[in-house]
C-alpha cells in the first residue's frame, strides 16, 4: 500500500542491497502479518471450544506468548526501511541537504549502536533458556503446557540483526548524501503526514473505483 | 551525582534526542541503556575497571526487555484491532456505510451531514485511524454534500472533526496501550471510552442540525428513500455496529470469566470481516497488503513499548517520577488547576507528535504525578481532591489525554485533519477547512471541559463493572 515511493533507488551497489535486505524484510513482515492471522484464529477456536464445546484449548496463552514477541518485531526492520517509525520531524523537516544528511547520519549511528547493544543483551537472555543437552533443548518452559520459551527469545535478537544490517545500509546512504550533497538511494525520504494520509486514502479508492469523481 | 541528578540529565538527553529527530522508540531506547550504565558506574564511584561489569549488567537489562515485555496475552490486543482496521479497508466497508447512513438520516436538516458524522466516526472507531479516515471520507462524502448545495467549508469541517472519533469508541488501541503503560484494567478502559465518544458523535450530530436549521442553505435535506431502500441499505453496514458492539460485549462481558476475553472479542470481529473481505471476492494481494500493513504498525507500536519500557527500567533506579510526583503533589495551587495545565501541554505537544508517541514518551512520569495529585495510590474517594478513587483517577484521565490528543487534530494552526482534507480535495484550502471546523472545535472544547467537570460520565460504564 504505502510502497517504496519515498526511497529511492538506482543501479549502485548500495541500492541493489537496499533491495535485496527488502525482499528479506518484506517476507519477515508477511510471517509476522500471517501470525496475527494465526492469533485471531487461536481466539476464535478457544473462545468458540470453551463456550460451544466445552473443550478450552490447551495451552492458549502460552501460545499467544510465544507468538507475541515475533509479531512485535519482526517487522522492525521493514518499518525502519520505509521510514515508518515515528518521530518528531519539526526540527529535521526544516532541514535540506547536507545538513539535513548529517542528522539523520548521526540519529543513523546512535541507533545502530543500540541494535548493536540489544542484539548483545537479547542474546545472552535467549542463551539463558537455551541448552543443547536438555530436552527440546530448553531450561526453561512455558507454565501450561511446557512449551520452550527459547524460540520465542530468539526471535528478538535475529530481528535486531536484520534492523542492524538496514542501519548500516541507511547510515552507507546518509554518509553518500554527506558526500555528494545529493539526494541518496536506499534512504527514507520524508514525506508529510498529510502526503501519506492522502495516498492511504488512494490506494484504499482504488480497490473500490465506484467511488472515484 | 545523585540517582535523580542522573535521571534528570538522561531524561534530558532524551528530550534532545526526541527533538533531533531520533525515531521516538530508539531514543528512548538508547537514553535507558545509556542511563542504566551510568547509573551502575556511579554505584562503583566511575572506577575504570568496573565500566565493564556495569556496561555487562546494563545490556542484560535491557536486552531482556523486548521479549519480556512483548511476551503477554493484553498487548495481544494491540496486533487484533490494527488487523480489524486494515482489513475494514479492504472489506469495502466505508461506502455501504455511508450510504445506509444517508438513507436513514439524510432526511433531517443538514442531514447528509450528520450522516456523514456518524459514517465517519462508525468507520474511524473500528479502523482506529483519525487522519485515513477524513482522508477516504472527505473522497466518499464531500462531493455528495457539494452536489446538493452544501457550503463546502461546512462539508469539510465535519469531515475533518468526525474522523477524530477514532480514538474512543472500542475498539481503540491507543486505549489499550494506555491501560498497560499505567497499568490499569483494559476492560475498563475500553468500556470509559465509549460514553465520551458517542456523547462527541451526538454533540456532532446535534451541532449540524442546529447550524444547518439557523443557516437556511448551509446543508439542505434530502428525501424521498423509501423504507425498502433503507433496510436493503443495512446489511452493508452491520459488519461496523457488529465489531463495535461485539467488543463490548467482551469486555462488559455479562456472562461470567469463562465467557471470554477482549482479545477474543477482537478476534471474532476479525475473522468477520475478514470473511466478508472474502465474500466479496477481495484478491490475495489486497489481503495481504492488509496483513503486511497490520504487521507495520505492530512493529512501530511495540517499538516504542519496548523502547520506553527500557527507559522506564531506567527510571525505576533513578527514581525520576517519585520526584517529580512530589513536586507536583506539593505545588500551592489547586490540583484542578494542574490537572488542567497537564492537559494543556499534552494540547500543544500533541500538535508536534504522533498521539502514541506522544502518551508512551510522557506517561511513566506524568501518570504517577497525576495520581499523586488526586492524594497518591490507594487514596479512598472521599479523601481525595478530585473525589476519585486512585483507579478511578486513572480511567477518567487516560479518556481525557486521548480526547486531548484528538482534539490536537482540528485545532489550528497545525491541526492534522485538517490539512488531510484540503490536501485530498484540491478545491479547498486549509483556511477554508480550518473555518469549517470551527463550530466543532469549541463544541470539542466544551465536551472536554465537561469531562473534566464530571468525571461521572466517563466512569459512569466502568463503575457498573465495579472498580
Amino acid at each position: 500500500m504505502a510502497g517504496t515511493a519515498n526511497v529511492r533507488e538506482d543501479a549502485s551497489l548500495l541500492s541493489r542491497l537496499d533491495r535485496a535486505l527488502f525482499r528479506v524484510e518484506g517476507w519477515m513482515t508477511v510471517v509476522a502479518g500471517l501470525l496475527v492471522l494465526g492469533l485471531m484464529a487461536l481466539a476464535v477456536v478457544s473462545v468458540g471450544g470453551r463456550n460451544f464445546f466445552d473443550r478450552p484449548l490447551p495451552g492458549y496463552v502460552d501460545w499467544i506468548e510465544q507468538v507475541m514477541p515475533a509479531i512485535a518485531l519482526l517487522g522492525v526492520a521493514y518499518t525502519q526501511r520505509l521510514g515508518g517509525h515515528i518521530r518528531l520531524d519539526l526540527v529535521i523537516g526544516r532541514l535540506r541537504g547536507r545538513p539535513l544528511w548529517a542528522m539523520e547520519w548521526i540519529g543513523t549511528l546512535l541507533t545502530l549502536l543500540l541494535a548493536l547493544v540489544l542484539i548483545w543483551g537479547s542474546w545472552s537472555h535467549f542463551l539463558r533458556s537455551f541448552d543443547l543437552g536438555q530436552p527440546l533443548w530448553s531450561r526453561d518452559s512455558s507454565i501450561d503446557i511446557g512449551l520452550p520459551i527459547w524460540p520465542a527469545k530468539l526471535v528478538v535478537p535475529v530481528a535486531l540483526a536484520v534492523l542492524a544490517l538496514r542501519l548500516c545500509l541507511q547510515l552507507a546512504g546518509f554518509g553518500r548524501g554527506l558526500r555528494d550533497g545529493g539526494t541518496p538511494p536506499a534512504v527514507p525520504l520524508m514525506e508529510s503526514a498529510a502526503e501519506v494520509a492522502a495516498a492511504e486514502a488512494a490506494a484504499i479508492e482504488g480497490d473500490a473505483p465506484e467511488t472515484r469523481r | 551525582m545523585s540517582p535523580l541528578d542522573i535521571g534528570l540529565w538522561v531524561t534530558g538527553g532524551l528530550l534532545a534526542l526526541v527533538a533531533l529527530g531520533v525515531r521516538v522508540g530508539f531514543a528512548a531506547a538508547i537514553a535507558g541503556v545509556a542511563g542504566l550504565i551510568w547509573i551502575f558506574w556511579e554505584k562503583k564511584d566511575y572506577a575504570w575497571d568496573e565500566l565493564g561489569w556495569a556496561m555487562g549488567v546494563a545490556v542484560k537489562t535491557a536486552g531482556q526487555v523486548p521479549h519480556a515485555k512483548t511476551a503477554s496475552q493484553s498487548l495481544s490486543l494491540i496486533p487484533i484491532f490494527i488487523l480489524i482496521g486494515y482489513l475494514a479497508y479492504q472489506a469495502g466497508l466505508t461506502r455501504a456505510l455511508f450510504e445506509a447512513a444517508k438513507r436513514w438520516i439524510a432526511w433531517l436538516p443538514g442531514g447528509l451531514a450528520v450522516a456523514t458524522v456518524f459514517a465517519t466516526a462508525g468507520f474511524a472507531a473500528v479502523s482506529g485511524a483519525s487522519v485515513a479516515t477524513s482522508a477516504v471520507f472527505a473522497r466518499i462524502a464531500i462531493p455528495e454534500m457539494l452536489a446538493i448545495g452544501y457550503d463546502r467549508r461546512f462539508a469539510a469541517g465535519v469531515v475533518a472533526a468526525a474522523g477524530t472519533l477514532a480514538s474512543l469508541i472500542p475498539p481503540s488501541a491507543i486505549l489499550v496501550i494506555y491501560a498497560i503503560i499505567v497499568e490499569q484494567d483494559v476492560g475498563k478502559l475500553l468500556l470509559a471510552g465509549f460514553l465520551p465518544g458517542a456523547f462527541s458523535a451526538l454533540v456532532y450530530g446535534a451541532l449540524v442540525v442546529g447550524l444547518a436549521m439557523a443557516w437556511r442553505g448551509l446543508g439542505p435535506p434530502v428525501r424521498g428513500f423509501t423504507w425498502g431502500e433503507r433496510m436493503r441499505s443495512l446489511p452493508g453496514a452491520m459488519p461496523i455496529f457488529a465489531v463495535i458492539a461485539l467488543i463490548i460485549l467482551f469486555v462488559y462481558n455479562p456472562f461470567g470469566e469463562a465467557f471470554g476475553t477482549p482479545t477474543e472479542g477482537g478476534a471474532i470481529s476479525a475473522a468477520l470481516i475478514l470473511a466478508i473481505a472474502l465474500v466479496k471476492g477481495t484478491k490475495w494481494r489486497d489481503l495481504r497488503s492488509a496483513i503486511v500493513e497490520t504487521a507495520k504498525l505492530t512493529a512501530m507500536i511495540f517499538a516504542i513499548i519496548w523502547g520506553v519500557l527500557i527507559y522506564v527500567r531506567f527510571l525505576g533506579f533513578a527514581d525520576l517520577p517519585g520526584a517529580f510526583s512530589d513536586w507536583i503533589a506539593g505545588l500551592e495551587q489547586s490540583p484542578m488547576l494542574t490537572l488542567i495545565l497537564i492537559l494543556l501541554a499534552y494540547a500543544v505537544l500533541g500538535m508536534f507528535m504522533d498521539a502514541i508517541g506522544m502518551l508512551l514518551l510522557t506517561l511513566p512520569i506524568v501518570y504517577p504525578a497525576v495520581v499523586a495529585l488526586n492524594g497518591g495510590p490507594g487514596v479512598a474517594a472521599a479523601d481525595s481532591p478530585f473525589g476519585l478513587s486512585s483507579t478511578e483517577v486513572g480511567i477518567w484521565f487516560g479518556i481525557l489525554v486521548v480526547k486531548m490528543a484528538e482534539f490536537c487534530l482540528i485545532t489550528p494552526p497545525i491541526g492534522l485533519n485538517c490539512f488531510v482534507v484540503a490536501g485530498v480535495r484540491e478545491d479547498l484550502s486549509v483556511q477554508d477547512v480550518f473555518q469549517g471546523v470551527t463550530p466543532f472545535f469549541i463544541a470539542d472544547a466544551l465536551t472536554i471541559a465537561g469531562l473534566v467537570a464530571f468525571p461521572g460520565i466517563v466512569l459512569w460504564l466502568p463503575r457498573l463493572l465495579g472498580i
